[in-house]
């Protein structure tokens, strides 16, 4: 018996040093030593995943059999940052309505019917706190690997995080808060007030203010990103915070506009084409690249789904497939006043074969396309594609001129003077010349919400803009489709914010889900 | 037992001669049918601890007294006793014992018999199984075990079969049973190109499987037992005379039923009677053809089977067995055809005068498949029946007719264009081979050391493109018609390589007193699983196909143990086994890598006690009670082979991200979890096995229940995570279950036989906890876009779940579109209202009877199972009628499900919403029987020659299904039925020659 166990132990020594296969390593997905060690440009791409983060879907190809999609979800393209983010802004307004319906986004165009097992709210929060602990990761292994660089590389990556945080509370309200303090393998934490929300972006944007730098590359965040990013939650800080902001959204506003090499483009198209690179207002864009940067979440989305080859020539504004999806209401258009004899140049909707009212929102020949984002170019002539060229302008100048106008209007400051020259450089170039101009006696705040969306229409911003006009919800204002009927009805106030998707209730039983809406 | 009573009785008369002194006995041990002289052959003076065993020359020498019973025991071999009277020589022969043989149970590093085992284990020899046209070794199973429950995925010729031994307890790790094959486990990935990992092994080359169902067996299998054990052992070389059999058969597969969608004549009175404005897009250019698509997809298939095998004894010493055999397995579904070649070796020579076994076993098996593009099964119920088949202008696609729009662009693809237009060739070529040495120690025969190495190895190759003309290769774009069929559409290339090492330590020695027997091994067990690859495919950008980023993976699992058992017989009637493994698993993170798992079991052999040895109708009666730990660790299925390592992942070209004017490679963090470590499951186990009047009646009874915690599932993960879902230890499942097994030999003459076998298992999973989360999606798309998911897991209902509202139906019967029952009353439907049902059934059944009368024999097994849902998506989403007509001014109609009546159309009109979809109406009970197999045959001993003998016989399988189910086929392992490969009843004739 003794030698029985003798042997037994002799086996096991002897098999001990097997066991180091136990710590097997991977050769194709590559740790962070491997990575720096191999790419000399890795934290430049880890950083450039971490900007693509608001566009792409995954590390695969888009559309593929192998995704390799960044999320759990269901088809990994409709869950990309912008797509789901512009469907939030944008569909639920007065601007676009979308007539597929599927899995939840009928709720979405006629603002009824939000519940917590909506898919699309769920992409939102998803990717957002997919952004945020993408940044937290990369703030953490820059400064464990002594990278050149590093300091202006996390400035840039809180940048993208106030970013995101910036959005969730516009969405969400009180959201929960993780840092690269709290891991990366998620945390349990209660959700934190709006007001602290916002008071967290704020720090962090201020604290970076100074790293960022002036000028960086075109896709990269710049000292103007912040500051616009600051002017927009001062701007709406009353709807966040209870408290207005107006002084500093139009200090902020200033500064984006003064301190800062930007100006506006002559040609108000030219900003939303396949060559939009080469603008001069774009302060912040989100990149789109027919074969580099492939997304059907980016401005692919914009483009590909407001077109239909039944009514419209696709190929002249440089797309191959024309999805039927978007058309502006009568809501939009109507503010251009009659659309064939407008002279505003930013009424780009298509009306032929489509009808001026929005009877059926499900119908595509209700409701005018916009060629507003389009991917044909502006100089010189492109080839159709798939995927769009086109950048999104999260941020452009000309918003920070209506910033800077609706916060003086407020009592933020500044000079009537300067507020009217503003709204009427933007108006001069979508006119070509002053007719469309305006004096002082007519720029209103009620002025400002429509300029608003002649101008920025289409790009994100709506909502947010009618929730802080207190039009949003209530019935002050209705638009077609508007609580799901065609001349529009009332929605109730607590569709100011959204509701917390079911999964995260789920994974974090101490997130409390917004008022008015189930659990 | 009488003989044992007497032998007592005999022994106590005698006893007073044991004073009259010792004497020195010896002889020899053979073997009755070689004369060879037997080694090993314990030899025991009965009721005394003297003993000893027959050298290797069968010799042996024993002190006894005169009077003293001597006990001569062989595993295989029939004991003797012999009474001492005083010979100076006794010379023993020892004839095989055929039933004990046949019952001896494989159970992991060893063996037992039947009537020895402590667990739950169940033994299935070759003539217990099912018969007919057997491709794989899972349908030979498939009803015959109780509490096996096997789904496969379909007709397709090597279906995945989806084995589920009690349930499965895991929610997110894999469910499948650990697979055997002489020792060696498999990896629980199959190659590429082999969709069913039994494919691997020849039916006829199997001898015997043994499935351990609980713990307490399992155990010693650790880390990759939770969900049970399949040991297959294929057959060995013989000691006799050479002995040759050819068996062949020939199958016609047909197709059993369709899905009920409308024919020519009824679709046409359907479209005139409720869409009149439609009736222009009946038939091509006014004329109507009458086309069945899925009559067109599927067809009459010829399989043949041919198998080989030689046994022999080699220069009269070493056991020899080799086999080839060769498949041409043809589907149903046209173009659908799997050619499978393999071969066997088996040799056991031995050395060092018979100490050292040694056992090579070598499988080799090439497949090669034709996968046509299965989604033509989705086309054929949508294509419009009035169009034809081949285009009567021959037109552009190769004469197949195929409907396009104004600009050129193609609409619903041709079905059988799909099928016979693209070409996918699988490939893979596997070689499954183990060297065994089994060394019993010179000084210490009862002592044996075993080391078995095994190598399972495979390349793989996939093929796929568009043949001329290919209506899925064909683009418009820019006005300009273009064929992509020039290249490869895709191609993928693998590489697998698992090794095997085993060493172990066996002791048994068997003794008289308290303790009978002590059986016991110690040892270690090294596994590594790797595979690399690397695919190729291709996307469609602007008309034109063009090679994407190659994908590449290398992945590499290692497991490694130490492990140790201990069997006690006391008395020959109390068995006792205890065992412990140590498990590390390369999934987990140092810290968190090793997993420790007991098992003990009790055994009592009631029919050893004084109480029922004199029961003339107890034969055989045991009971059985274990408890053991098992370990899960298997999660790559849902989070990859590195779960816990903080690693990159670069994006491919198409996902870059443009800095200035450069695009620069995107590295993503991925989501990873170091904390993870082993999942668990206890079960106790309480069984009873049984013989009854002469063995006319035998059978078991188990009953257990199992609690599995540290659950790994992949489950939503907290704000802060990389992944907004990933594996965690979270929560716990319970299961109960009762399990039956009856054998019935009413009559066993020499020209009569019957045998009736049925079982009848009974399985409960639940969901108890999932520590923060009360429920989440678990998938169950119903092919309603990609949102609209039916499959939930939540804490309080079975594992697998359906999540759907209570349909609200009007006075006539028919339902309401969106309304649903308010189950909480609160006046709003809300998610809260919506009521889980369990996917799963929770009783399977299997019978079935085997009859010989002279030289017919015939047999009959049944299976199916109570309860369990399966929702019909096809009446979801072809069940109204407004599916037929176009939308977007597409110019297409589509076919529907024939609800028409001749006026009414008997289903929804409209599309119905995605709220509609989660409704309880399109969900039925998924309770079937189906008659598995029936089988005829004929045996002709002596045919022309004395040694030949032919065996004739013909088969039905997939007889038929009763069920109150209508949609296709009730069992589904998904539970959700869309398009599915129709299984088909196949009629096999087949002759079977022994010589």
């Amino acid at each position: 018996m003794i030698k029985k166990l003798l042997i037994i132990v002799l086996i096991a020594t002897g098999m001990y040093s097997c066991t180091d296969d136990l710590n097997t390593e991977p050769v194709v997905e590559q740790s962070l030593d491997n990575l720096l060690a191999s790419d000399p440009d890795a934290a430049l791409g880890i950083l450039a995943r971490l900007y693509g983060g608001f566009v792409l879907h995954g590390t695969g190809v888009p559309g593929s059999g192998d995704q390799e999609a960044d999320i759990a979800g269901d088809d990994p393209g409709e869950t990309v940052w912008f797509r789901s983010m512009w469907n939030m802004q944008e569909l639920t307004t007065d601007i676009v309505k979308n007539r597929w319906g599927d899995g939840g986004l009928d709720p979405l165009t006629t603002a009824t019917g939000w519940v917590p097992t909506n898919k699309f709210f769920g992409y939102i929060y998803n990717r957002s706190y997919f952004n945020i602990a993408q940044v937290n990761n990369f703030i953490l292994d820059v400064q464990k690997a002594g990278v050149e660089n590093a300091e202006q590389f996390v400035a840039e990556a809180r940048f993208i995080r106030a970013l995101t945080y910036y959005y969730l509370m516009d969405m969400f309200g009180g959201v929960v808060k993780v840092t690269e303090a709290d891991g990366v393998t998620g945390v349990l934490k209660a959700k934190e007030t709006r007001a602290d929300i916002f008071k967290f972006v704020e720090e962090e944007l201020l604290a970076i203010e100074e790293v960022i730098p002036a000028n960086n590359d075109y896709g990269r965040a710049n000292k103007a990103a912040v500051y616009m990013v600051l002017a927009k939650i001062y701007l709406n800080a009353e709807v966040y915070t209870g408290t207005p902001q107006y002084d500093k959204a139009l200090t902020y506003s200033e500064k984006v506009i003064t301190a800062s090499g930007f100006s506006l483009d002559a040609d108000y198209q030219s900003i939303f084409q396949g060559d939009n690179y080469m603008a001069s207002e774009i302060i912040f864009p989100l990149i789109g690249d027919r074969t580099s940067v492939q997304s059907f979440g980016n401005s692919t989305y914009l483009t590909n789904a407001s077109l239909g080859d039944t009514t419209m020539p696709i190929g002249d504004f440089g797309n191959s497939e024309g999805w039927f999806g978007h058309r502006c209401t009568p809501a939009l258009y109507s503010l251009f006043g009659d659309l064939s004899t407008t002279g505003d140049g930013r009424a780009l909707f298509w009306t032929s074969g489509h009808n001026y009212e929005m009877t059926d929102y499900k119908v595509w020949e209700d409701g005018y396309p916009t060629t507003k984002f389009q991917n044909a170019y502006a100089s010189g002539s492109s080839v159709e594609s798939r995927f769009s060229d086109t950048d999104i302008p999260l941020f452009r100048l000309s918003d920070a001129y209506l910033m800077y106008a609706e916060a003086h209007l407020q009592g933020g400051g500044g000079t009537v003077d300067e507020a009217l020259g503003y709204v009427n450089a933007l108006r001069e170039r979508a006119y070509g010349n002053t007719i469309g101009n305006i004096d002082s006696g007519e720029l209103t705040l009620d002025f400002i919400i429509d300029e608003r969306a002649r101008e920025l229409y289409y790009e994100g911003h709506r909502r947010q803009d009618l929730i802080r006009f207190g039009l949003f919800t209530g019935s002050d204002y209705v638009w077609p489709w508007k609580g799901n009927v065609a001349e529009g009805a009332s929605i109730p106030s607590h569709y100011n914010v959204f509701p917390f998707p079911l999964e995260a209730l789920q994974a974090n039983p101490l997130l409390e889900q917004n008022l008015g809406y189930p659990n | 037992m009488k003989t044992i009573a007497n032998s007592l009785l005999f022994f106590l008369f005698f006893a007073p001669a044991s004073l009259l002194g010792q004497t020195m006995l010896s002889g020899m041990v053979t073997e009755q049918s070689t004369s060879l002289p037997l080694p090993g052959v314990n030899v025991l003076v009965k009721g005394t601890t003297t003993g000893t065993a027959t050298d290797f020359d069968g010799k042996y020498t024993i002190e006894v007294n005169a009077g003293d019973v001597l006990l001569f025991s062989f595993i295989g071999y029939q004991s003797q006793e012999v009474i001492y009277s005083g010979q100076t020589e006794l010379n023993i022969v020892m004839a095989e014992d055929a039933a004990q043989l046949s019952e001896v149970v494989v159970i992991g590093y060893g063996s037992t018999s039947k009537k020895d085992a402590t667990g739950a284990v169940e033994l299935l020899k070759a003539e217990d199984l099912n018969k007919g046209a057997i491709v794989s070794a899972d349908q030979m199973i498939n009803g015959k075990s109780t509490g096996v429950r096997i789904v496969n995925s379909g007709g397709q010729p090597d279906a995945n079969p989806n084995i589920r031994i009690r349930g499965g307890s895991s929610l997110s790790g894999n469910n499948s049973p650990l697979i055997v094959i002489d020792g060696i486990p498999l990896s629980n990935i199959s190659p590429a190109g082999q969709a069913n990992p039994l494919t691997l092994v020849n039916p006829n080359d199997i001898e015997s499987f043994s499935i351990l169902k609980d713990a307490s067996s399992t155990a010693i299998y650790g880390s990759r037992a939770s969900n049970g054990v399949i040991i297959i052992t294929t057959k060995s070389g013989s000691k006799g005379a050479p002995k040759f059999n050819l068996s062949s058969s020939v199958q016609v597969g047909t197709l059993p039923d369709k899905i009920d969608v409308f024919n020519s004549g009824t679709y046409s009175d359907f479209i005139n009677a409720l869409y009149p404005d439609s009736s222009g897009l009946l038939g091509v250019n006014g004329t109507i053809y009458n086309t069945d698509w899925q009559e067109e997809i599927y067809r009459t298939s010829m399989s043949v089977d041919n198998n080989f095998s030689a046994r022999a004894n080699l220069f009269e010493k070493v056991p020899f067995r080799a086999s080839f055999g060769h498949s041409g397995i043809t589907g149903i579904l046209k173009e659908s055809q799997l050619n499978r070649y393999t071969a066997s070796l088996n040799i056991a020579p031995e050395f060092l005068d018979n100490h050292l076994k040694v056992t090579i076993n070598a499988k080799g098996i090439a497949t090669e498949k034709d996968q046509p593009d299965e989604g033509a099964i989705g086309s054929a119920l949508e294509l419009n029946p009035t169009q034809p088949v081949f285009d009567p202008n021959g037109g552009k696609f190769n004469g197949y007719y195929q409907l396009t729009d104004a600009d050129g662009n193609v609409g619903p693809t041709n079905a059988l264009a799909k099928l016979k237009q693209r070409e996918r060739n699988e490939d893979a070529d596997r070689i499954l081979g183990n060297l065994e040495l089994n060394y019993k120690f010179h000084w210490l025969p009862e002592l044996r050391a075993i080391v078995n190495m095994g190598l399972d190895y495979s390349e793989s190759d996939i093929n796929e493109f568009y043949l001329q003309k290919a209506i899925d290769a064909y683009t418009v774009y820019e006005g300009l018609e273009i064929f992509n069929n020039f290249s490869p559409n895709y191609e993928e290339t693998q590489l697998k390589r698992d090794h095997t090492l085993d060493g172990y330590l066996s002791y048994t020695k068997n003794l008289e007193g308290f303790v009978t027997k002590v059986d016991a091994q110690a040892g270690y067990s090294y596994q590594n699983f790797y595979s690399e690859g690397i695919k190729f495919p291709t996307n469609t950008d602007n008309g034109f196909r063009q090679p994407s980023e190659v994908i590449r993976y290398a992945n590499e699992l290692n497991l490694q143990s130490f492990f140790g058992r201990l069997n006690l017989d006391l008395k020959d009637r109390y068995l006792l086994t205890a065992s412990l493994r140590a498990d590390g698993s390369s999934l987990f993170s140092e810290d968190k890598r090793w997993g420790y798992f007991p098992a003990f079991a009790f055994a009592w052999k009631l029919d050893e006690e004084g109480f029922l040895s004199d029961s003339n109708w107890v034969d055989t009666l045991k009971m059985r009670i274990g408890w053991g730990l098992t370990g899960q660790q298997d999660i790559t299925g849902t989070a990859g082979y590195y779960p816990y390592t903080a690693l990159y992942v670069d994006g491919d070209p198409t996902v870059s991200y443009i800095f200035g004017n450069q695009a620069y490679t995107t590295y993503r963090a991925n989501v990873y979890n170091p904390d993870l470590t082993w999942e668990k499951t206890k079960t106790l186990n309480v069984g009873v096995d049984f013989e009854l009047f002469e063995n006319i009646l035998s059978g078991n009874v188990d009953y257990y229940i199992r609690e599995t915690k540290d659950l790994l599932a992949e489950v939503p993960q907290p704000e802060g995570a990389l992944k907004n879902r990933f594996v965690s230890n979270v929560g716990n499942t319970e299961s109960e279950g009762v399990e039956l097994a009856l054998q019935l030999k009413p009559i066993t003459t020499d020209d009569f036989s019957l045998e009736i076998n049925g079982n009848l298992a009974f399985n409960e999973t639940y969901v108890t906890d999932l520590e923060n989360i009360e429920q989440y999606s678990s998938g169950g798309g119903i092919g309603r876009g990609t949102g609209v998911n039916i499959l939930q897991t939540a804490v309080g209902q079975r594992g697998r779940a359906f999540w759907l509202y209570e349909q609200v139906y009007n006075s006539n019967g028919d339902p309401i579109a969106d309304a649903f029952v308010d189950k909480n009353g609160d006046g709003v439907i809300s998610d809260s209202d919506r009521v889980f049902t369990p996917v799963d059934p929770k009783w399977t059944y299997g019978f079935g009877t085997s009859i010989f009368y002279k030289n017919l024999d015939f047999s009959a097994n049944f299976r199916g199972q109570l309860g369990g849902h399966i929702y019909d998506a096809n009446l979801l989403n072809k069940g109204y009628s407004d599916v037929a007509i176009p939308t977007n001014d597409t110019g297409y109609i589509k076919n529907a499900l024939n609800l028409f009546d001749g006026t009414t159309y008997n289903g929804f009109q409209e599309k119905q919403s995605d709220l509609q979809a989660l409704s309880d109406f399109y969900l039925s009970d998924a309770t079937f029987l189906r008659l598995d197999n029936i089988t005829l045959g004929y045996k002709l001993e002596n045919f022309i020659s004395k040694n030949l003998s032919l065996r004739l016989y013909a088969s039905v399988n997939n007889v038929f299904v009763i069920t109150d189910y209508k949609g296709l086929d009730p069992e589904n392992f998904d539970g959700i039925e869309q398009s599915p490969y129709a299984r088909p009843r196949t009629y096999t004739f087949g002759v079977n020659l022994d010589f």
